[in-house]
């Protein structure tokens, strides 16, 4: 089989020394950066994006692997013991795992979590080196006006799927297209909003953004909610380890868990909150002791755990076959690949199939190594839980700004991760999601060039944005995707009205 | 009309994100368009764009006025909205502005440490030595790994020719 050896390929190339030194450093760093409270996967990757400006892409890559999974890992370990979840995708875990703490199981939590993410990130990490050939040898033939569609659509679920508010999504969404917009034109070299500053014309960059919106944005809105109480943290007993009882609970979560969160993570449902709740249910229905959810049910950690992992593997399938990044994640480890002006797309596994390929299996080695080296070091990473606030904060907006600078050596970068920053608290402080901005930022200038090509190529008639099959089937699902909310409330005024009782 | 609590500041910022929909449209329409023959002009997309936020936040400004009020981010439904701590939020947006000021004029080191400590000035250090030293050792140890190990280029300032 052709994937077959192209995947050993890889593994030949990741296992060089100095590669398997970077995947090392990779998860030290991922890990470490994860375990710090508040910090989820896609900020620590946009904080540690400085360290590979000028290292072999190859090796970038692999590092991007393994903080990946690292920060995963580290963040499990944060919504545990001190229930802060980083992001949303373990909001679940927290729920569970920090009941599991109190009552002195924090080992058993810590376990199922590890080896959860790694039976779930190993198995879709395999699925996804088998289907995203095919999948870009498909995507291939979708055509320009079928890539406006998919954007749309993307765009369209993340806004509505992400917090509270589906007009609130929007708003977000729209405001990174604004963002998107400043520069010159791509084809045409109009400068638009640039108002005469030079450094404008060439584009906001996306790295200011990113960790502007996510670290400055976070600690203004910390400090606009300042109070003195620090953090508890639960004490750990024990090693991380699971008794034969929970192994026997907790396997089938793995396994449904990822079940559920790979098909997710392909699809744009909106990054990982959905498929982790969705398997969080799952296990609640199916449990023989329904009366322990709430109250530190095993289940309820493994399955979300490895929902969270194998999501994360999915994402990158819609990444790497498509270039479309369907979470803050995987968005931020597309700009991560244009730093090295590589464009992931049906053409990737053709114009730089031995980096994916060192990709993926790179991906296997960081899986592994985090197992084996995580769960003894654990004691060592929950020392770093108990990093003073004002050091935490500090060290994280000095890293953001650093970022930010060094891109390009040039203020101007600064002044615009200092404005997104402010932008980031608002955004926070009146509850809109963040992640469609950013997909609007990244994804606004690809969507204008689709929607021109598309237009060129039938010559002007609109009628080719909907004229393909599959165009089409994306339309509807994207109208019942922005009517479904509004639907399902009527609905339920509906049987209210009728004297039933809902929930 | 009694609005209700928070939602006039709220309603100042939709309405300047209204504003900046605005100012999107109002740049579109003044520049001109270069004389060459494009199948999509490049007007396009920031009128359209323009014209959804204008809308979106119209909307929004009406839900608002009927009482649908945002929930800050980590509280949950039914949780009072506190007032904002303007004080530490001051600190910290003003150390953020220092760095923006030292980096070109005095490196990278001196900014980096001036806006670590003001940081943790805000967020109520109560050992302010402590801070200098780690903040120093700290900044430097990252300095020296990003320009020797990294080839990141950060200025050096008045530690030229010292580090």
């Amino acid at each position: 089989m052709s994937s077959l050896n192209s995947l050993l390929d890889g593994f030949a190339s990741a296992l060089t020394l100095s590669n398997l030194g970077f995947g090392l450093l990779g998860t030290f760093l991922g890990t470490l950066v994860g375990v710090l409270p508040g910090i989820g996967p896609a900020l620590a990757i946009a904080l540690l994006l400085p360290i590979t400006y000028t290292v072999s892409p190859a090796s970038a890559l692999i590092m991007f692997a393994a903080i990946y999974y690292g920060a995963m890992y580290g963040g499990s370990t944060t919504s545990i013991l001190l229930n802060t979840p980083g992001e949303s995708g373990s909001v679940m875990t927290a729920l569970e795992g920090n009941k599991m703490a109190r009552k002195g199981r924090a080992g058993a939590a810590l376990a199922t979590a590890a080896i959860g993410s790694f039976v779930a990130g190993t198995i879709a990490t395999a699925i996804l080196a088998f289907t995203a050939p095919s999948i870009a040898d498909l995507a291939i033939k979708v055509g320009a006006a079928d890539y406006v569609a998919l954007m749309l659509l993307a765009f369209t679920t993340v806004s509505s799927l992400l917090g509270s508010s589906q007009i609130r999504g929007f708003i977000s969404l729209a405001v990174g297209l604004v963002l998107g917009l400043v520069g010159a034109d791509l084809q045409s070299g109009l400068a638009r909003l640039t108002f005469g500053n030079q450094s404008a014309v060439e584009g906001i960059e996306t790295v200011p953004v990113i960790v502007a919106i996510f670290a400055l944005g976070e600690a203004l809105y910390i400090a606009s909610r300042f109070k003195e109480e620090g953090w508890k943290i639960l004490p750990m007993k024990g090693k991380a380890l699971m008794d034969r009882a929970d192994w026997k609970r907790s396997w089938k979560p793995w396994i449904r868990g990822t079940a559920i969160g790979f098909p997710l993570g392909v699809i744009p449902a909106g990054g990982s909150e959905v498929p982790t709740f969705l398997s969080y249910a799952v296990e609640k229905n199916l449990s023989k002791h329904p009366e322990e959810f709430g109250n530190g049910a095993i289940e309820g950690v493994a399955g979300p755990e490895a929902a969270n992992n194998a999501n994360a593997a999915g994402a990158l399938v819609p990444l790497l076959a498509l270039g479309l990044p369907t979470s803050a994640t995987a968005a931020v480890i597309l700009v991560a690949f244009q730093t090295y002006q590589i464009q992931p797309g049906p053409t990737l596994f053709l114009t730089n199939g031995a980096l994916i390929w060192t990709l993926i299996a790179s991906l296997f080695i960081g899986n592994t190594l985090l197992l084996v080296l995580n769960l003894p070091l654990v004691r060592v990473w929950v020392q770093l839980l108990k990093v003073p606030r004002p050091y935490l904060f500090a060290g994280i907006v000095t890293f953001a700004l650093l970022g930010s600078y060094a891109l390009n050596t040039s203020t101007f970068d600064v002044q615009v991760a200092i404005a997104i920053g402010i932008v980031g608290f608002l955004f926070r402080r009146y509850g809109m999601p963040i992640t469609p901005l950013i997909l609007g930022l990244i994804l606004g200038p690809n969507l204008e060039l689709q929607f021109r090509r598309a237009l060129q190529i039938s010559a002007g008639d609109y009628g080719t944005l909907y004229a393909t099959p599959l165009s089409k089937v994306l339309y509807v699902v994207l109208i019942l995707v922005i009517l479904g909310p509004s639907l399902w409330s009527l609905r339920k005024k509906f049987a209210n009205r009728k004297g039933y009782v809902t929930k | 009309m009694k609005l209700p609590q928070g939602a006039k500041s709220e309603l100042t910022f939709v309405g300047s994100l209204f504003a900046l929909g605005l100012l999107v449209f109002w740049d579109t329409a003044r520049t001109e368009v270069p004389a060459f023959n494009l199948t999509v002009s490049p007007k396009v997309f920031p009128f359209a764009i323009a014209l959804i936020l204008m809308g979106l936040c119209a909307v929004l400004f009406i839900k608002i006025l009927r009482g649908d009020i945002a929930r800050p981010e980590g509280l949950e439904p039914g949780d009072p909205i506190e007032k904002s701590d303007y004080k530490t939020f001051a600190i910290v947006l003003v150390s953020l502005f220092a760095y923006l000021l030292l980096i070109e004029r005095a490196g990278f080191i001196i900014a980096a440490f001036v806006t670590f400590f003001g940081i943790t000035v805000a967020f109520d250090n109560k050992k302010p030595l402590r801070a200098i030293v780690f903040g120093f050792i700290f900044i430097v140890v990252i300095y020296i790994s990003f320009t020797k190990f990294l080839n990141v280029a950060l200025p050096a300032g008045i530690f030229k020719g010292i580090l």
